[in-house]
């Protein structure tokens, strides 16, 4: 039986951490992935440019308290990417 | 933070996220502990004047509790929402179901007040709560809108007080209510199987 290969743009450290956050809530602004994640800010956004590149991650860009504020949340592919990768990986782990 | 990972990391990096991602809740003692100060206050005073209150002066500590509550309460949630980073389903569906409490509370609380014991219309409201919380749950709105039609249809049987009128409400939202959901939920239950 052969292995089922392993999304690129999931099977990264930050990117996967992100929409492992992601899968959990309806959405998180992009401090608390900064936070969670441990990641730099630049680094953060650029791997979220490639979840958004990848249709996995909406980034909704708005105001609090009259600051910028940027929100993501995973898509339905997305959420359908993140659950073959789990998938994927416990076929690797094996039984 | 940016490395190739193996299966057991990739594993291991999910499980930790997502529990951190649980314990994301908001912070729910203050309203706890508001609600219990302020009920309590009520009834004792309640009690204090039960001889010197008529009709509805009895209720009286219990409406001053209420928008007391109430206006605390929205004030520190709008500040608490404007500070939370995360937006949990957990919490969504905290607040409905308490949303839900006190519309199907608000909606006794008027139903006693016309003095009259009717079980079919206590229960018709109180189903509004629990269809209304699952379809909410499920983020299936026909049982959402199930639930809003029950409210509705245990006011209406309140208002037009006669046995027909619970009858045709009663049928009538039960159809719309649980039926109808149920169709739709068997459909789309049928449809995920088929896949």
């Amino acid at each position: 039986m052969g292995f089922a290969p392993l999304d690129p743009v999931l099977h990264n450290q930050l990117r996967l951490a992100v929409v492992s956050l992601l899968i959990a809530v309806d959405e998180a602004d992009f401090n608390h992935l900064l936070d969670r994640t441990g990641a730099t800010r630049g680094n953060l956004s650029v791997q979220l440019s490639k979840l958004k590149e990848a249709g996995y991650v909406e980034i909704i860009k708005g105001y609090k308290d009259n600051y910028p504020n940027t929100r993501c949340r995973l898509t339905k592919a997305g959420i359908a990417a993140f659950d073959a990768y789990v998938r994927a990986i416990k076929g690797y782990l094996g039984p | 933070m940016n490395s190739e990972l193996t299966p057991q990391e990739s594993l291991r990096l999910i499980e930790g996220m997502i529990g951190q991602a649980r314990r994301s809740f908001s912070r729910m003692s203050f309203y706890f502990l508001l609600w219990g100060v302020l009920l309590i206050a009520a009834m004792v005073a309640t009690y204090l004047l039960r001889y010197n209150t008529t009709g509805w002066q009895h209720g009286a500590p219990w409406g001053v509790a209420g928008v007391l509550g109430g206006l605390i309460s929205a004030i520190h949630g709008a500040r608490e929402g404007k500070r939370e980073q995360v937006s949990n389903p957990m919490d969504t569906t905290i607040g409905w179901l308490w949303g839900s409490f006190v519309i199907t509370m608000l909606l006794l609380i008027a139903f006693t007040v016309t003095g009259r014991a009717d079980t079919t219309i206590v229960v018709t409201m109180l189903t509004g709560l629990p269809t209304f919380i699952t379809g909410q749950i499920m983020r299936f709105r026909p049982l959402q809108l199930g639930g809003i039609i029950f409210w509705v249809a245990g006011g209406a049987m309140m208002l037009l007080n006669s046995a027909l009128a619970t009858l045709v409400l009663y049928c009538t939202a039960m159809v719309l209510g649980y039926i109808l959901p149920g169709i739709l939920l068997k459909h789309h239950e049928d449809g995920l199987r088929a896949a």
